[in-house]
């Protein structure tokens, strides 16, 4: 290993990358997105040497690397939100493109993941430095405290052994690392949320979009009943918050007020969003939160290492981690590897919920309880699209800044699962793949080029019927939770392997009865909100190429899309006998080894999970600081006590109380106990 | 959008292959002459008026008819496309006239150019009739090919993920929208419990 950084320019932070420079760290990370940045930052900042190691490239954390990425989705033909990325043959992502519905129903799945269950898993991820959330939405609410004991309260699905208040201070972090913009008291009255007194996000919430208006000055304060049976329930276009910067908020942090972050690699720039309207696949100005920010305030204790696929965790007999073996390479067309390893204290998974299930299958680590990989969780989405009576103005500003809330919560959900309604401002971009579809259709091109195409219009008339129709397009996108279930799940088969040799993800996925009842109730209402609307309803389920989620229900044709929300596949738990981690998301099997990210969670409720998710991570730091300061004071009770016996390394970890023989630049320049926050 | 005053297109790389004969070498490094686009993109450009119902500036201002013209002949070969052109002309310059059904489908693919930037999958029974060796698949014709799509401004919008309009602007009413009330945005704190609400103390985000 060399002891320097590779040639090739440093990103703007203050951190390594290139190859290890230690032969042992305090802290190995698995990934370098969402999760895993944050535990990087916090930890490298209370001056713990950290290795990050993330399997993808780094192409995204430089400017120029960022315009190759709009290039690229400029130039692709369907702008999914893997599009910007490119492909790489070491570290394989799964695509939404890899999923090809059949003529009589059913599907097949091509890509990186196996699926051999009912229905399919519809969602992507990517493995690249910064990870998914680098094409989320950056939408941030916060689950909602039933949320958290759905299996007490209503009978279903799994308990976090943690609630809403053990997790309040943290959303408050979560908000300010992330730059979230919102209306704090709105999400209080119409949700129920819990705030302190006077709380405040960092900014303003994002501007509402024209449709929004449009579809408040209708809905607020309507009762619709679900069913004519149900209870009614009143309608209301409540704000959104997004992890976006808007107009910061004077008042914010007890009148410090907040400093918008803006773009990775590019200084003064995208301190504000400016309506791009793709923040699904990449926001051309990085308003929208991506993790390459965290990355540009690393400290230099931590080092990332990319085009390094952890392919197993390293432990002893008595279950203690001792570090990770990893395959470096440096070209993702044609991948040629050679294998390392990498020794820690502690050992983080960060690798997303699939990967890091597939770890633990792989390492056979964690295994005491079954329920590695096991309670896949997704949310389900329901498109219905329609056309308005006038123009709203679509493909215009974020893709969503207001929803619907009132079926998020209450008794209903014994017996269906709730959702949360997302106005689009896209038109139908994601039901029918608009524009694109719109002109192929009256131009008379059809999707199958063996198909007799019709005469198709052109001229002045192609003009003002594309503009009469797009103008008016609008959809709705109902967001379900789906329920933790043991069958849904992540296994590995050695007969299934990628470029690398590594086992690929082999997903059995299926919706619950309870699940689909909620999609049929989705359908209800968005029937009764279209009604209300006086919009000419175009949606239609059926079976075919593009509609892989398609199945029927008790007589009734429905079609599911995948969020990109993948869970619980490391489930948390009360009990070492039925999860998979503890409430600090560290294994129990483990005790230097934790699993962070959307896979610990044993619910999801109906809110984008990445705000829960980071919220975590920052209360896992803590526990990581904790530990690994216990570890460390005195050091002579590591080095002498049965408990480092397991240690591939006799280099002793830690603060040094002289100065260090390891190589770096300032390791110990602030002996960690300095630093406690 | 006013191109002609500040980008002649006679300094439009993309035109230059059309104002250049291949067959001479010398006529590269020729000095160039502040001329406007050759006689050929002209052509082009006033058929492409009729099949996309955008004026001739709106389409030179795209910067790309020459490249799209070079598409077009590269995809359905020289031979092909001035049949289309022929036949065009013999139906008076209305493409909704045309009958050949090779030359309705190079119709249909050049205005789904135009709109798109993207150069569509032909019909099969065209693609067998023309003979084509190239793969039968649709493509982006270049990054800017799709930002400059003329669909966008059929509705009076701009292309996701370029030319952003500006913090807010989604919140204003489209072109023949009507207005609509809009809630006051409250931008409060959290009021604690049992306690008078604070009425607003700062300004709105919008």
């Amino acid at each position: 290993m060399s002891t320097s950084p590779r040639a090739g320019g440093q990103p703007t932070g203050g951190h390594r990358t290139g190859t290890p420079h230690l032969r042992r760290y305090d802290v190995i990370v698995v990934g370098a997105g969402l999760s895993g940045t944050l535990v990087a930052k916090r930890l490298g900042d209370q001056g713990w040497r950290v290795l990050v190691l993330e399997a993808g490239t780094r192409t995204l954390d430089t400017w120029p690397g960022h315009l190759d990425a709009m290039n690229t989705y400029y130039a692709a033909s369907a702008k999914v939100p893997n599009s910007p990325y490119r492909a790489n043959t070491a570290a394989p992502s799964p695509d939404v493109l890899d999923l090809v519905g059949l003529p009589g129903g059913g599907f097949r799945a091509n890509g990186y993941l196996v699926q051999n269950g009912a229905l399919p898993y519809g969602s992507d991820y990517l493995r690249a430095n910064g990870g998914t959330v680098m094409h989320w939405l950056g939408l941030t609410p916060r689950m909602h405290p039933e949320d958290f004991a759905v299996r007490r309260t209503f009978g279903y699905g799994r308990d976090w052994p943690i609630g809403y208040a053990d997790l309040e201070g943290h959303y408050r972090a979560a908000e300010r690392e992330l730059g979230v913009a919102g209306d704090a008291q709105e999400q209080s009255e119409a949700i129920g949320l819990p705030f302190p007194e006077g709380y405040v996000y960092p900014m303003h919430r994002i501007p509402r979009s024209y449709i929004d208006d449009v579809v408040a000055a209708k809905l607020d304060g309507v009762p619709v009943r679900e069913s004519p049976d149900a209870a009614e329930t009143t309608l209301r276009v409540v704000t959104t918050p997004h992890a976006r910067n808007s107009v910061p908020d004077a008042r914010y942090d007890g009148g410090r007020g907040y400093r918008p972050v803006g773009a990775a690699g590019l200084p003064n720039y995208g301190e504000r969003c400016v309506g791009n309207a793709s923040c699904v696949p990449i926001c051309p100005v990085q308003a929208k939160y991506n993790p390459l920010k965290t990355q540009a305030t690393w400290d230099s204790r931590v080092t990332l290492v990319t085009k390094a696929v952890v392919s197993r965790v390293l432990a002893d007999g008595n279950g203690r981690a001792l570090g990770v073996e990893y395959q470096a390479y440096d070209d993702p067309a044609a991948p040629v590897h050679t294998t390392h390893t990498a020794e820690a204290d502690i050992v983080v998974l960060a690798a997303h919920a699939i990967e890091n299930a597939r770890l633990l299958l792989v390492s056979r680590l964690a295994g005491h309880s079954g329920q590695v990989g096991r309670n896949l969780m997704d949310h389900p989405v329901l498109l219905t699209w329609g056309l308005m009576r006038h123009p709203v103005g679509p493909f215009r500003g974020p893709a969503s800044t207001s929803g619907v809330e009132s079926f998020r919560t209450g008794p209903a959900r014994r017996r269906r699962a709730p959702f949360r309604i997302e106005i689009a401002n896209w038109g139908w971009s994601w039901p029918a793949s608009s524009p694109g579809s719109d002109v192929a259709r009256l131009l008379g091109i059809t999707g199958d080029s063996g198909q007799p195409r019709g005469r198709g219009v052109f001229g002045e008339e192609l003009r003002r019927a594309l503009g009469e129709g797009i103008g008016r397009q609008f959809s709705l996108q109902f967001e379900l939770e789906q329920e933790a279930e043991s069958r849904n799940r992540v296994t590995v088969d050695p007969r299934h392997r990628d470029r690398l040799g590594n086992p690929r993800p082999v997903i059995t996925y299926d919706l619950s009865d309870r699940l689909k009842r909620g999609l049929a109730a989705a359908k209800a209402v968005s029937d009764r909100i279209f009604g209300l609307l006086e919009a000419e309803d175009h949606t239609a389920y059926g079976p075919g190429p593009f509609s892989p989620g398609y199945f029927r229900f008790e007589g009734q044709d429905l079609s599911f899309n995948g969020a990109g929300h993948g869970a619980g596949t490391h489930v948390m738990g009360d009990s070492r006998d039925s999860s998979v981690v503890d409430h600090w998301q560290r294994c129990w099997d483990h005790p230097n080894l934790y699993a962070v990210g959307c896979g610990s969670m044993p619910s999801i409720g109906t809110s984008n999970p990445s705000l829960t998710m980071a919220a975590l991570a920052l209360r896992s730091s803590e526990q990581i600081h904790r530990e690994l300061t216990g570890l460390h004071r005195p050091v002579t009770v590591r080095t002498g006590g049965g408990t480092g016996a397991g240690d591939l390394s006799p280099h002793v970890p830690g603060p040094a109380p002289s100065p260090a023989p390891a190589r770096g630049p300032s390791p110990h320049s602030h002996p960690h106990q300095e630093v406690r926050p | 959008m006013a191109p002609h005053h500040t980008a002649p297109l006679s300094q439009v790389p993309s035109d230059l292959a059309d104002r250049t004969d291949p067959a001479d070498p010398a006529a590269l490094s020729a000095p160039r002459a502040p001329a406007g686009p050759s006689p050929a993109v002209e052509r082009f450009v006033e058929v492409s008026v009729r099949l996309t119902g955008f004026d001739a500036f709106d389409l030179h201002a795209t910067g790309l008819a020459a490249l799209y013209r070079a598409t077009a002949l590269d995809q359905v070969g020289p031979e092909a496309f001035e049949r289309f052109l022929a036949e065009l002309a013999a139906v008076g310059g209305d493409p909704g006239r045309l009958e050949g059904e090779t030359s309705r489908d190079i119709a249909r693919a050049l205005a789904h150019l135009w709109y798109l930037g993207v150069w569509p999958q032909l019909a099969r029974s065209v693609h067998t009739a023309l003979g084509r060796e190239k793969a039968n698949v649709p493509f982006t014709v270049s990054p800017e090919a799709y930002t400059e799509g003329l669909v966008w401004r059929t509705f009076h919008g701009h292309p996701a993920g370029a030319k952003a309009p500006g913090f807010g602007t989604w919140s204003e009413p489209p072109p023949g929208a009507p207005p609509v009330p809009r809630p006051a945005a409250p931008g409060r704190p959290v009021a604690g419990p049992g306690k008078e609400r604070e009425e607003e103390t700062a300004g709105d985000a919008v």
